[in-house]
C-alpha cells in the first residue's frame, strides 16, 4: 500500500472540548461560517449514556474522493507522496458541486472568495516535519496523524455508528470506539 | 442540498423545456414523412434557442466566478458536471444554428441532432445531481425527473407549433407525460420514507414542501384540463412550466445531505 496519512479519532479520548476545531480556525482564519473541522455529538440512539461521545471530523481524504471525481475545473489533486487531497482555491470556479458531493460534507463555500475550501490536513506543515494543527492542539490526545501503509490494525474501525458508510470512496480516517462508562454505585 | 439553488432551477428547467421541444419537433416533424406541416420552424428554433440560452445565462449565476465558467470543461474524463457543459454547449450551437439556417419548413437533421445531444444533456445532469451524498437521488430518479420535465415541457410548448394534424400527438404525449411525473412524484417520498435516516429525513422533507404539493397540483391540474378539453389550451405550457420549476427548486431544497445527520444513525 501507498503511504496515506489520516487521522485516527480516538472517541474513547475525546471530551468534545472543540480545541482541534479552534487550532484550525486559528492556524487559518476561515471567514465567519466557515468550517474546516466539526465536533459532532454522537446521537443518544448511537450512544445511550450520560456522558457524551464525540466525533471530530474534518476531510478523510479518501482513497477515491467524491471532490475530485465531480470537481469540473481540476481544482483538487491527491498527492502522490503521502494521499492528502489538496484544494486549489485559485482553480476553483465557485460551482458548489464537491459541496453537493461530498457525503462527508467537507468542503465549504467561503462567500467571500466565492469558491469552496476545505482542510487540506496541513499539508505545508508536513512538508515541515510537523504535525497537523488540529493535531498539535488536541489536549487529550484523542486526535492523531497515522500512516495506514504503516498503521498497525487493533481495534479500529472505518465506519463507526454516526458517519457514512461510503465504501466506493474509502475515506482515511479511522476510529477508536468509545467505551461504555463505568457506573459507580454507593 | 438545502438551499433553492435558483439559478441551477432556472437551468435545468428551461434546458429541459429546449430539449424536450426539439424531441418533439424531430417526432413531429417525421411521424407521417419528414417535413409534414412543417411551417414556423425558424420561429420554433427561436423558442428553442431562446430558452436555451436563456437557461444558460441564469446558470452563470450559480458560479462564484462566471468568467471562468469554459474552465469546467476541463475535467471530461469523471465529472459529470463537465459533460454536462459540454452537452449543454453543444447543443445550444446546434439550436443557433438552426435559428440561422431554418427556412419555413426547417431541416429535420438538426432536429434529430438536437435530440441526441440534448439526451447527452439530460443523461449527464442526471448523473451530476445524484451524487453519493444525496441517497435519496443517488439512482436513476434524477435522470427520470429530468426527462420527464422534458417531454411535458417539449410537448406542451411544441404543441403551439403543431398543425391541426399533429395537436392530438402531443396531446397523447403531453398527458402520459404527466401521469409520468405524478407517478413518479407521488411515489418517491413514499417509498423514501422506507429506507434509511437520510432518505427518510428527505421524504419527510419533500411531503413537508410547499413546492413539492405545488407541482403536483399543478401536474393534475394540466391532466384535468387535457381531459376535459382533449386538447393543449396556449397557456397551459406555461402553467406546467410554472410546475416544473417549483418541483424543481423543491428538488434542490428538500433534499438532505448525507452531512446533515453526522453523528446520527444512518
Amino acid at each position: 500500500m501507498k503511504k496515506q496519512y489520516a487521522f485516527l479519532v480516538d472517541t474513547e479520548r475525546c471530551i468534545g472540548c472543540f480545541t482541534c476545531a479552534m487550532a484550525c480556525r486559528n492556524y487559518y482564519h476561515q471567514v465567519e461560517g466557515v468550517v474546516w473541522r466539526q465536533v459532532y455529538p454522537l446521537s443518544e440512539e448511537i450512544y445511550p449514556h450520560r456522558e457524551r461521545a464525540f466525533l471530530s471530523l474534518a476531510c478523510n481524504h479518501c482513497e477515491n474522493p467524491a471532490c475530485l471525481n465531480v470537481c469540473p475545473v481540476e481544482a483538487y489533486t491527491k498527492r502522490e507522496e503521502d494521499g492528502v487531497v489538496v484544494h486549489h482555491q485559485e482553480k476553483c470556479i465557485g460551482c458548489g458541486n464537491c459541496i453537493r458531493s461530498c457525503p462527508y460534507g467537507a468542503p465549504k463555500y467561503n462567500p467571500v472568495e466565492k469558491r469552496a475550501e476545505k482542510c487540506s490536513l496541513c499539508h505545508e506543515r508536513l512538508d515541515a516535519g510537523l504535525n497537523p494543527a488540529c493535531v498539535q492542539a488536541c489536549p487529550t490526545d484523542a486526535l492523531q496523524l497515522i500512516d495506514l501503509a504503516e498503521f498497525e490494525r487493533t481495534n479500529e474501525v472505518q465506519y463507526p455508528a454516526g458517519y457514512p458508510r461510503m465504501e466506493e470512496l474509502n475515506p482515511s480516517t479511522r476510529f477508536v470506539l468509545p467505551k461504555t462508562p463505568k457506573m459507580v454505585r454507593r | 442540498m438545502q438551499s433553492m439553488e435558483l439559478p441551477l432551477v432556472v437551468f435545468t428547467v428551461f434546458s429541459q423545456a429546449a430539449i424536450g421541444v426539439t424531441v418533439m419537433r424531430a417526432v413531429r416533424t417525421t411521424a407521417d414523412g419528414a417535413g409534414a406541416e412543417d411551417h414556423g420552424a425558424r420561429r420554433e428554433w427561436g423558442l428553442i434557442a431562446g430558452l436555451m440560452v436563456f437557461g444558460m445565462l441564469g446558470s452563470l449565476f450559480h458560479l462564484g466566478h462566471p468568467l471562468s465558467a469554459p474552465t469546467a470543461l476541463n475535467h471530461l474524463g469523471t465529472a459529470w458536471l463537465s459533460r454536462e457543459v459540454l452537452f449543454a454547449g453543444m447543443f445550444t450551437g446546434v439550436t443557433v444554428l438552426a435559428v440561422l439556417v431554418a427556412g419555413i419548413t426547417g431541416k429535420p437533421a438538426l432536429a434529430w441532432l438536437g435530440t441526441l445531444l440534448g439526451l447527452g444533456v439530460i443523461v449527464s445532469a442526471g448523473m451530476t445531481y445524484a451524487p453519493p451524498a444525496l441517497p435519496a437521488l443517488d439512482n436513476g430518479l434524477p435522470f427520470a425527473f429530468f426527462l420527464t420535465s422534458a417531454v411535458i415541457l417539449g410537448a406542451g410548448f411544441g404543441s403551439w407549433f403543431a398543425g391541426g394534424g399533429r395537436a392530438p400527438l402531443m396531446a397523447r404525449i403531453f398527458t402520459t407525460a404527466l401521469v409520468v411525473g405524478l407517478v413518479l412524484n407521488l411515489a418517491a417520498p413514499w417509498i423514501w420514507l422506507s429506507g434509511g435516516t437520510v432518505m427518510r429525513m428527505t421524504g419527510q422533507a419533500w411531503l413537508g414542501s410547499a413546492f413539492y404539493w405545488a407541482h403536483v397540483l399543478v401536474l393534475l391540474g394540466c391532466l384535468g384540463v387535457v381531459w376535459k378539453t382533449r386538447t393543449i389550451p396556449a397557456w397551459l405550457p406555461v402553467l406546467a412550466l410554472m410546475g416544473e420549476l417549483a418541483g424543481r427548486a423543491g428538488f434542490f431544497a428538500d433534499t438532505i445531505h448525507t452531512a446533515a445527520n453526522m453523528g446520527g444513525l444512518y
